[in-house]
């Protein structure tokens, strides 16, 4: 398949394997430990599924970062999402991972097989294909997602309008990647070395928004794709750039990422959504400018201005250390829960929900203990 | 026309039960998917994924797409052409 096969080829990644050894050994006199962060949940996905961090040297640690979408989500709004669920009339719509999220009594989930009406959609068009089928219910679709499906709820909003739907809102929790990267690199509890860019994000917001990072934090970042090959390469570009003292944004992904992103989204997101001052994020806290919200001119179709929300803030359960996993502090086999009380089929933390989450990709894949064998 | 597929959605499957490289249960995994058929007028197209999955696909951020182009599809809404369009 192209696209495809061709950056799954065994003997090419153990090449790019072996250059990579052999580039770490040129920058790692005296000894040094090299911790890279892969931002996106694909990512940690792919490296997981392809067993791509047993191919490289034992200093070089991969370091899971926030971006997985599901995982950032806080318990206080999975319960007020639940609230509006139990609203007489609504028919409560959201992406299927996002059903299964704990909140503090249950999930979306538990509360659909208590009575509420909750349906999983594949994309906020779902949603409003069943505001238009149901004209005397109001349908509610919870918006999760960084600027990946932030254009779709986007387009979707202007298309309610465009045709009229009185009976359809949305109840915004998208996020943007730069303010918890920001967070992260000014965070004294982590020291990085370098960053492995997201990959789809940058389609939408394109190379420029991570220029920061080795201008302000003098880290490089690679923007990468999912297949084996991508991640290889983009480790190895990153370990290049340490070795010959560079620092630069990189695009590793360009047969899908161009430099500008995609401008139409860009004007789309701009023209519906507008920065929250705050946004609370699962493990982090809250972030300034982090979350959208609708903006003025969509305010007859914000969720939150149409109905009572809750807004109550709850603290994640004591056993569950996902905030430490997002900040890539510890690893998910570090967890005092992982594997035992909390496992994908019942989940207490988010980075168990997402097959994206950290947690779960362990898990999924076999890593029900220490990082790798020391080789 | 939405064509989603309801198989395992109501269950909660995670993406390792779905048979595909990506399980669009969670509508933040990216998907390759093949253009069949455009509606110009609306921007929206029904494509396919690698799987032969039919979906709606809104296309007003990469238009013009014409049947036979691959789209990075992400919840529904295509972001990027895969290929130069011929």
């Amino acid at each position: 398949m192209k696209f495809v096969d061709e950056f799954r080829d065994a003997d090419l990644g153990r090449a790019v394997a072996t250059e990579i050894v052999s580039l770490v050994q040129s920058i790692s006199r005296p000894p040094r430990h090299f911790k890279l962060m892969e931002v996106c949940g694909g990512h940690t996905h792919s490296i997981y599924k392809y067993g791509i961090d047993d191919l490289l040297p034992a200093n070089v640690e991969l370091v899971h970062g926030p971006g997985c979408p599901v995982c950032v989500i806080p318990m206080g709004r999975v319960d007020d999402g639940i609230a509006i669920a139990h609203t007489d009339g609504v028919i409560f719509t959201c992406f299927g991972d996002m059903m299964r999220v704990p909140g503090s009594e249950g999930s979306l989930l538990d509360a659909k097989a208590a009575g509420a009406d909750i349906r999983m959609v594949y994309s906020p068009l779902d949603a409003l294909r069943i505001a238009k089928q149901n004209p005397d219910r109001e349908v509610v679709f919870f918006a999760i997602g960084f600027e990946t499906t932030a254009p779709s709820t986007a387009l979707t909003l202007k298309r309610a309008r465009t045709e009229g739907l009185r009976n359809f809102s949305v109840m915004c929790s998208h996020v943007t990647i730069v303010p918890p990267l920001r967070a992260l690199l000014e965070s004294p509890d982590l020291r990085l070395d370098g960053f492995i860019g997201p990959g789809h994000v940058s389609t939408v917001v394109g190379a420029r928004p991570f220029q920061f990072i080795p201008a302000d934090y003098r880290k490089p970042v690679v923007i990468a794709g999912f297949e084996p090959l991508d991640i290889l390469q983009a480790i190895e570009m990153i370990l290049r750039q340490l070795a010959t003292g560079r620092c630069e944004v990189e695009n590793q992904y360009k047969r899908v990422v161009p430099y500008e992103g995609n401008l139409r989204a860009l004007e789309v997101m701009a023209e519906v959504f507008e920065l929250r001052p705050h946004f609370e994020w699962r493990g982090l806290g809250f972030i300034s400018h982090s979350g959208l919200k609708l903006s003025d001119a969509y305010a007859d179709l914000d969720t939150e201005v149409r109905f009572s929300v809750p807004g109550v803030r709850v603290a994640d359960p004591k056993a569950c250390q996902c905030g430490e996993v997002l900040k890539g502090v510890i690893k998910p086999w570090e967890c005092k829960v992982f594997g035992t009380a909390c496992t994908p089929e019942r989940p207490i933390g988010t980075c168990m929900v997402s097959s994206e989450g950290a947690c779960a990709a362990y898990y999924n894949f076999g890593r029900f203990a220490r990082e790798r064998e020391v080789v | 026309m939405s064509g989603a597929p309801a198989s395992g959605a109501e269950t909660g499957v995670s993406g390792e039960a779905c048979g595909s490289q990506h399980c669009i249960t969670c509508g933040d995994d990216g998907v390759s998917m093949t253009v069949v058929r455009v509606d110009a007028v609306r921007a929206l197209a029904l494509c396919a994924d690698d799987d032969g999955q039919r979906e709606t696909v809104e296309v007003a951020l990469v238009d013009p797409v014409a049947p036979g182009d691959r789209l990075l599809v992400h919840a529904g809404t295509a972001l990027a052409h895969l290929e130069p369009t011929p």
